[in-house]
């Protein structure tokens, strides 16, 4: 007997995010799942890092991504990737919280201390290749000179301006400003052209 | 420190967010002739968008998947059953709210509108409503969005707070003063902003946003730049 064959489900997974984004905004709780599921991972490291404590980092995360499915209708393709819109949401509201809070990750927020840390374990090709594309940025970052990598971390990790880095370093805002400069400038050599599919 | 102006050293400081306010807003200006540093802020901008990537990976904890995941699946349901409610879309465009808040700031008027939730956006469902806020600020707008117990402020082009001061919410109750919040933001460089208003919106007539000195205030200190009406 002829059996027509059953409209099944595309497998989200299979899904790029620009298309999630699509049923997201139809309200499809299993899209935004999987959005979440990709990206989650890198904005609650970028959070801990940033914060250094991890209920805040959590709130922080929590509150990223359901703006992302509370307002998914304004996510607009042409102005970034979904990881960009949810790092910089990330990004923002903790910076929010230092300037609202006075509370900021102790000033050396360059360290790489391991303790407490549990890395996530590899499921993905997609996910090698993600540690992949990001131990290259670490990498990168690492081999700047110190005063360099310095100032480069206390401005996006610390949510420092330059004039209170110059502050808390002694220094000229002008060479603060330059190390910035200089750091970044190396960053772009060191990283080339892989730099535009990073992000 | 006086020191005199180099665009070049400011394009790395601007990418990474480290200007202050006045001094982001006088590189933006300066962007719209320099091309050069447009350039050069295109590929910095490129880089620090990479650099969260630098940070030590951490595996998310469960609770917080289980209550992100949670709360959308809530919303989702929600929005769901709504729809099946919901009246034909023509009839409810009859049902619209007209506006009915005048408001005494400025001599100008807050025009609130509930609008269902299908015109607006996703995610809310027919649950939510969006109400349009006066923003006294040339070229800045402003909407709240109330789903259920959730309120959330909605800011775009909006200047970022003076030097040494942020913005604040605040919470009216009709006969109340208004009280404060302990939702204290900034904007990103496009004047964006996101903002769930503690405690929602149940009982309140008004949800206002003040620039306050850093740390917010219990009273307010300046003229309302934001008032939703609801």
């Amino acid at each position: 007997m002829f059996r027509p064959a059953k409209a099944t489900r595309p497998d989200l997974r299979l899904l790029a995010d620009e298309d999630l984004m699509g049923s997201v905004r139809d309200g499809d709780a299993r899209a935004f799942e999987v959005i979440f599921d990709r990206h989650s991972s890198v904005a609650f490291s970028l959070a801990y890092r940033m914060c250094g404590r991890r209920t805040m980092a959590e709130d922080i995360v929590q509150d990223a991504f359901l703006s992302l499915w509370r307002s998914g209708a304004r996510y607009d393709r042409d102005r970034g990737s979904v990881r960009s819109w949810v790092l910089g949401a990330v990004h923002n509201r903790a910076v929010d919280a230092f300037r609202r809070d006075s509370v900021r990750p102790a000033v050396d927020v360059g360290g790489d201390d391991a303790s407490g840390r549990l890395v996530a374990a590899e499921r993905t090709d997609e996910q090698v290749e993600r540690r992949e594309e990001a131990s290259r940025v670490r990498v990168a970052l690492g081999e700047l000179p110190e005063e360099q990598r310095h100032v480069i971390e206390l401005a996006y990790f610390g949510g420092f301006t330059h004039t209170q880095i110059a502050e808390l370093l002694q220094l000229p805002a002008g060479t603060v400003k330059g190390r910035m400069r200089l750091g970044l400038a190396k960053l772009r050599i060191a990283l080339g052209g892989r730099v535009e599919v990073l992000t | 420190m006086t020191e005199s102006r180099d665009c070049g050293l400011d394009v790395a400081a601007y990418a990474l967010g480290a200007l202050e306010g006045p001094e982001a807003v006088a590189f933006e200006s300066h962007l719209v002739a320099c091309a050069v540093c447009r350039d050069e802020l295109a590929a910095f901008e490129v880089l620090a968008a990479a650099l969260p990537l630098a940070a030590t990976p951490v595996e998310v904890p469960r609770r917080l998947r289980r209550r992100v995941l949670a709360a959308v699946r809530d919303e989702a349901a929600a929005a769901t059953a709504g729809r099946a409610r919901r009246v034909p879309r023509r009839a409810q465009a009859r049902r619209f709210t007209p506006p009915r808040a005048a408001i005494g700031l400025a001599g100008a008027v807050a025009i609130a509108l509930a609008i269902a939730a299908g015109t607006g956006g996703l995610g809310g469902g027919s649950g939510t409503r969006l109400y349009r806020a006066a923003v006294y600020r040339s070229g800045a707008a402003a909407q709240l969005r109330v789903a259920g117990a959730h309120a959330e402020l909605i800011v775009e082009r909006l200047p970022a707070p003076r030097t040494g001061h942020i913005y604040e919410v605040w919470r009216q109750r009709p006969g109340h003063a208004p009280a404060p919040t302990s939702a204290l933001f900034s904007v990103t460089r496009t004047g964006a902003a996101d903002v769930a208003v503690p405690g929602g919106v149940n009982g309140v007539s008004r949800v206002l946003v003040t620039q306050e000195p850093a740390g917010g205030s219990t009273v307010p200190t300046s003229a309302p730049l934001i008032v939703a009406s609801l």
